[in-house]
């Protein structure tokens, strides 16, 4: 018999040991997963425990801050510029999260691991767990004349304007109109939030959209930069100066429509040649949708790519709605995507990363959002390295794409001369959008933006879209005039 | 002058082929102090983690439980005084920490799950009275274990129909949670099969020690492996028939299977024959899979088991396990301290979750020291089965510490979600006084089995070695 218990013993070793590891697993290496599972109380309930960290802007404006409270939790989050900043902290309410609260979340309620070693040491200490700060990019002055802007000048269309350091990539700006108030979404109630959520929801206008990285519209004229930048690189003869098939109507092949300029105007002298920086500066669509054919699709493609298009990979940590370049089946469609028509879309973040190349000598930097992460002890976390995303240009073609980009505003037949130095104070260098859209084009036109300043020593590029705003002289060049004044300001330049 | 050199006695005084037996009862004693210790450090825990100070009641509810444990202590050295000496300090360790978890409960819960009533504590320390009690009743009674063997039909009628009673009794007085387990007498509850299985423990003992021989040696073998004949198949589909019947009337699935794996491994200690082990864990996998399909009860633990966190389940029928995985997940490697963590989240953690709820509150090092301690009290009861010397008494003890073993493996491997989670309590640490009685009884009969084991043998009357000089005159 004691052969037959000594196997039995054996069996309960097994069953023991099986408890053993299977508790190892559930408490050592689990619970990181099983506080994301639903419905775990315990987890959601230690979020509140702690004092969040802080979101500040560069330049030392709180946006987010947890207050202590008197309710259920002991801190209350607010927001205390709530709609203009609402695109860049997103909203953390009792069940989810959403930008800046979202994508750093683990550093705000002090879970992430790089915490550890502090927040044992407060443990030891005896001082309560608090969450680390993140500082964004913005320029809490950009910031602002960017959201006063979008309010006032265009009444009340939805639009967005996205402001970068072009040598850096840092988001100097990102407002997005009709905004929300992410402090209605911090009630610790759950059906208040169930309401407000419902009705934010259902809100005309679509407030709770982040419209400067996730959506999208025709580019318009202001692809005309990536179709130049492709013939001056293609053509190394080439210059700004370099005379250009420009006729007054462009017969499209395999087709009978005819592409005409805006308003039917002649292009140039009318002689059916222009100089490439002429015809930039008037945007005419008859000489890009024209060199679009010669360059054909795959190769306008290909640069549309390198400034930062057809990618779904970009991160600044939200995730940014991809910018859209379809090649085109045939010649006369190639013609409308070269002058950002077709299937083109945009987002505003991308119209500033075409601005802010051309800016930093042909050289695109990674767009980020958040520059540092201080831990509650005031000591640097992480800081954020700017790291190039791409090289679309030569310094060369850079440099051309600059000289016509200055005489869209300079000159006086550019598009955007009424925002020339002598009216605005500085030299800005842009291009102006003005997209078609609707069935037959019968819907108002969005205006699009894209610029730099100052033009000799470049410190902001500003993409902004107003949906159905007009032209984009307009609608939205006033409203890159407002961000690019103020930034210069803050700089005291 | 030669002198007479006496024969060396056979057992050398220093070098004793026995080793000198030693009753063992001070490092009980030492063993129990240190135990107290605990329990009142717990206490303390939970006090100034709560309140910020120590609980008002520690003194009368440490003292109680002192005397209760003392007596037992005290009766030990009286009534089995070469017993193992760590069966009861570490038992009463279990017990005192589910005092202090109780107590813990009743301190302090939720909106949405009311504390314990502020009498449960006391309440508590009750059962343990009662259940010291009949660990000293049992000792007292029964002091040599063969004479449980004259009881094996009787024990065995009592067994079956304690475990019957429920199904026959109207759910008005027997259902709990959709199990019919239990009998409500008043205020009080009593749940039959705790000490059923006490009895068919040693009904099963006496039954296979006298039947062995035929069930082990008699039978045909085919495909290599010994069958049994069928007319010696009998008892196993009783017992079978039996743990089926509980989950399909009574639906208390943990029962039957810890209820059928103590027969079969008694059957296996008994004849050795492996082909009994087979057969009866085929048997209880068909009767389990047949029953989940049958009965919608059964199969639902194999939907939560399986898939806790899809659909509906996390917020419905998985909702205890999947708050009792959060407890220990939120507890993590050291715990949130007693009286720092969240356990009233989770529904009925005072009884069969009561695991959880330690896991949560002492973390992965608390739960593996809990686990260590049922572990070495049923290492000491293996050590017990193989040392004893008579059959009778080396089955029971080696089926008793097993049955205790497959206990915390069904609860505790169902907390945490190892196998389906089936409702049995946590011997010693769940609230509720069937179960602590019943296993203060257990760990009487351990005692006992031991005291016998441990024993040394009567002295001879004199030295073997010498030649008894008869003279006559």
């Amino acid at each position: 018999m004691n052969r037959a218990l000594r196997r039995i013993s054996i069996a309960v070793l097994v069953m023991f040991v099986l408890l053993l590891v299977n508790i190892n697993y559930l408490q050592g290496f689990a619970p990181a997963s099983l506080a994301t599972k639903p419905g775990n109380a315990r987890a959601f309930d230690a979020q509140f425990q702690y004092q969040r960290g802080s979101i500040l802007t560069s330049d030392g404006v709180t946006i987010a801050e947890s207050v202590p409270s008197s309710d259920i939790y002991k801190y209350q989050r607010k927001y205390p510029h709530g709609l203009e900043y609402a695109p860049v902290t997103g909203y953390d309410t009792l069940y989810s999260q959403s930008g800046i609260e979202y994508y750093e979340n683990s550093v705000l309620n002090g879970s992430n691991s790089s915490l550890t070693v502090r927040n044992f040491i407060d443990l030891l200490t005896g001082k309560p767990r608090k969450g680390a700060n993140v500082t964004v990019t913005i320029n809490a002055k950009a910031q602002d004349a960017a959201w006063n802007a979008l309010q006032t000048a265009t009444g009340g269309k939805p639009g967005a304007v996205v402001a970068l350091n072009p040598q850096t990539g840092a988001i100097l700006a990102m407002a997005s109109y009709p905004s929300y108030d992410p402090n209605v979404l911090a009630t610790h109630n759950g059906k208040q939030l169930n309401a407000v959520d419902q009705a934010l929801l259902q809100q005309a206008g679509n407030p709770l959209l982040n419209r400067a990285i996730n959506y999208t519209w025709p580019p318009g004229s202001t692809f005309k930069i990536v179709t130049s930048s492709a013939y001056l690189t293609q053509n190394p003869n080439s210059s700004p100066q370099t005379n250009v098939n420009s006729p007054t109507q462009l017969k499209l092949p395999q087709t009978t429509h005819i592409l005409t300029n805006n308003d039917g105007e002649v292009c140039g002298n009318g002689s059916g040649q222009a100089s490439l920086l002429t015809a930039f500066a008037q945007s005419c669509d008859t000489t890009f949708g024209s060199l679009g054919m010669t360059l054909g699709g795959s190769t306008l493609n290909n640069f549309a790519e390198l400034f930062g298009m057809n990618s779904k990979k970009l991160q600044i940590p939200m995730t940014v709605t991809q910018s859209n370049y379809v090649i085109p089946p045939s010649q006369a469609l190639t013609a409308f995507s070269a002058i950002g028509q077709y299937s083109d879309t945009v987002t505003p973040l991308q119209e500033a990363m075409f601005a802010a190349t051309i800016a930093n000598g042909g050289k695109l930097m990674t767009p980020y959002l958040v520059k540092q992460v201080t831990a509650s002890d005031l000591s640097t976390v992480e800081t954020t390295n700017p790291t190039q995303l791409s090289q679309p240009v030569s310094p060369t073609v850079a440099s051309d794409l600059g000289q016509m980009m200055l005489a869209v505003v300079q000159d006086s037949d550019g598009t955007a001369n009424a925002y020339n130095t002598a009216a605005v104070g500085f030299t800005m260098a842009g291009k102006t959008g003005t997209a078609q859209n609707g069935v037959n084009n019968t819907g108002l036109n969005d205006a699009v933006f894209t610029c730099y300043a100052p033009y000799d020593n470049p410190q902001i590029a500003v993409g902004v879209i107003i949906q159905g705003g007009g032209y984009g002289a307009t609608a939205a060049a006033p409203i890159a005039v407002q961000v690019i004044k103020a930034y210069l300001a803050s700089l005291g330049k | 002058m030669s002198s007479i050199t006496v024969p060396s006695p056979a057992v050398d005084p220093d070098h004793p082929l026995v080793p000198v037996a030693r009753g063992r009862r001070r490092t009980e004693l030492i063993m129990l102090v240190f135990a107290f210790a605990l329990i009142a450090f717990a206490f303390a825990n939970v006090g100034y983690t709560l309140k910020g100070k120590l609980p008002s009641s520690l003194a009368e509810y440490l003292g109680a439980f002192v005397v209760i444990t003392v007596v037992g202590h005290l009766a030990v050295r009286r009534l089995a005084p070469w017993a193992d000496p760590l069966l009861l300090p570490l038992a009463a360790l279990l017990n005192g920490l589910g005092i202090v978890m109780t107590y813990r409960l009743a301190a302090q819960g939720s909106l949405l799950s009311a504390p314990l009533s502020p009498s449960a504590t006391g309440i508590q320390i009750l059962y343990t009275a009662i259940g010291v009690g009949c660990f000293v009743a049992v000792l007292a009674l029964i002091r040599e274990p063969r004479v449980l063997q004259r009881y094996t039909y009787t024990l065995g009628v009592i067994g079956l129909a304690l475990l019957a009673l429920p199904a026959l009794l109207p759910s008005s007085i027997s259902e709990v949670f959709g199990a019919k387990i239990q009998i409500r007498l008043g205020t009080f509850t009593v749940q039959p099969e705790e000490f059923a299985k006490l009895a068919l423990a040693v009904s099963f003992a006496g039954y296979l020690v006298a039947k062995r021989d035929v069930l082990a040696l008699a039978g045909r073998r085919i495909l290599g492996i010994d069958l049994p004949r069928a007319r010696d198949l009998g008892p196993i589909l009783v017992i079978w028939a039996a743990s089926l019947l509980l989950l399909v009337f009574e639906s208390d699935i943990g029962t039957s299977s810890v209820f059928m794996g103590l027969f079969v491994a008694m059957l296996y200690i008994a004849t050795s024959r492996t082909s009994w082990l087979l057969l009866g864990f085929v048997m209880f996998v068909a009767g389990a899979f047949a029953a989940s399909k049958l009965f919608g009860h059964v199969g639902e633990r194999f939907n939560i088991w399986l898939h806790p966190f899809s659909g509906l389940n996390p917020s419905h029928n998985a909702y205890q396990l999947v708050q009792g995985l959060y407890g220990m997940a939120s507890g993590g490697l050291l715990g949130k301290g007693l009286g720092g963590g969240q356990p009233y989240i989770t529904p009925l953690v005072q009884s069969d979750l009561v695991f959880t709820a330690f896991g949560e509150e002492l973390g992965l090092a608390g739960l593996m020291a809990i686990l260590l301690i049922y572990g070495l009290i049923v290492q000491r009861g293996l050590r017990t089965a193989m040392s004893v010397k008579d059959p009778f008494s080396k089955l029971l003890a080696g089926g008793l510490s097993f049955m205790l073993a497959l206990q915390v493996f069904v609860i505790v491997g169902g907390v945490t979600r190892l196998i389906p989670l089936t409702g049995i309590t946590t011997p010693f640490l769940s609230q509720g006084g069937s179960s602590l009685v019943a296993s203060w009884m257990l760990i009487a009969l351990l005692v006992r089995i031991s005291d016998t084991a441990r024993r040394p043998p009567p002295r001879p009357i004199q030295e073997e070695g010498l030649t008894q000089v008869v003279t006559l005159k």
